[in-house]
């Protein structure tokens, strides 16, 4: 346990930053497999940068909201 | 060459051993260098021996469509904990790194432990591990940096290996001049801007994350290679905006503590009244 947590805290140390990304990685798999969902497949670069600065400004709401 | 990996690694790798150096000088100054000077070569010569077997093995075994997720995903992960970490130190909401601080307190709590003479050049078991762990510790993170963002630049016309020892070659630059710069001024760098260093950092490490980990679902970015630059600027803008707005919330938090001081309590409103 100490080194899974030794780990997690070393490459992102962040749970809402780790289920943004995770989210986005499942939702692009399902993009990339499910035959229903492969129109979407043009989108999915715009998609994973919406993602990523939606983890980020989530992850920072939390840390403003401590401050507030 | 990869230019770019050898930029970014040079950068990541100048604010890690910058914090390394500072714990390396304080016990070579107040231990001795003997053990100072070993135990950060042992922790360089460790963090060698991992970026060589680790790097090899993921050049000759792991395809490039896995390793281009994998790379992608971590890089992602690392890049956007540095980047929140500067944006939060910008804003102010999280203390800056102070070398001369923790120089000052690492060498009280050395000199705490009494039983130490600076004069001496015996071998000090404390002293080297210490030195040992502080740049092992610092090193990782640059390790891991030269192995996933030497390995994001492999492309069909540049080899996996070419990638590694390009970012290697950044970090042995970073590394030198850190050495040669501490060797003159003789006390901790306070001066680097590693705030600064950490937030380009973390822009290219986000911006390289998003391109390879979109490129690993079989996405095509439009105008190919050029749109690193155009992530780059997207990341950039956002997090200009990101620093005004928690400034601005940092601002609001300090009015409203100003406010609740001045207030008089119920015990003093009494005080006045006839």
């Amino acid at each position: 346990m100490k080194v899974i947590k030794a780990i997690y805290n070393f490459i992102v140390g962040d749970m809402v930053i780790l289920i943004g990304v995770a989210l986005a990685i499942i939702v692009l798999t399902l993009i990339n497999n499910v035959g229903a969902l492969a129109p979407l497949k043009g989108f999915s670069g715009l998609f994973l940068i919406i993602a990523v600065l939606g983890s980020l400004v989530a992850s920072l709401s939390r840390e403003a909201d401590i401050w507030r | 060459m990869q230019w770019v990996v050898a930029t970014a690694a040079f950068l990541a790798s100048a604010v890690e051993f910058v914090e390394a150096f500072t714990i390396v000088l304080v016990v070579g100054v107040t231990v001795n260098w003997r053990s100072a000077l070993l135990g950060a070569l042992a922790a360089a010569a460790t963090l060698a021996l991992l970026v060589a077997t680790l790097g090899v093995a993921l050049v000759q075994w792991v395809p490039l469509d896995i390793l281009r997720t994998v790379i992608g995903t971590l890089l992602l992960l690392f890049g956007l904990k540095w980047l929140k970490n500067a944006i939060m130190r910008y804003a102010g909401l999280k203390a800056r790194h102070d070398e001369e601080a923790i120089y000052e307190e690492t060498q009280a709590e050395l000199r705490a432990r009494g039983e130490v003479d600076a004069s001496s050049s015996r071998f000090d078991l404390f002293g080297f591990l210490l030195s040992y762990k502080s740049v092992l510790l610092e090193g990782l993170e640059v390790a891991f940096i030269v192995i996933t963002f030497g390995l994001s630049a492999a492309t069909s016309t540049v080899s996996r290996s070419s990638g590694i020892a390009s970012a290697a070659l950044g970090a042995l630059l970073a590394g030198l001049l850190v050495i040669l710069v501490g060797a003159l001024v003789r006390a901790p760098l306070a001066n680097v801007p590693e705030n600064t260093l950490k937030f380009v950092v973390g822009i290219m490490l986000t911006t390289f994350g998003t391109f390879w980990l979109g490129e690993g679902f079989g996405g095509e970015w439009p105008l190919s290679d050029v749109f690193l630059l155009i992530l780059a600027a997207i990341y950039l803008g956002a997090s200009f905006l990101l620093i005004a707005w928690l400034k601005q919330v940092k601002k609001q938090q300090q009015a409203r503590a100003r406010e609740s001081q001045s207030v008089p309590t119920p015990a003093q409103t009494q005080e006045v009244k006839p």
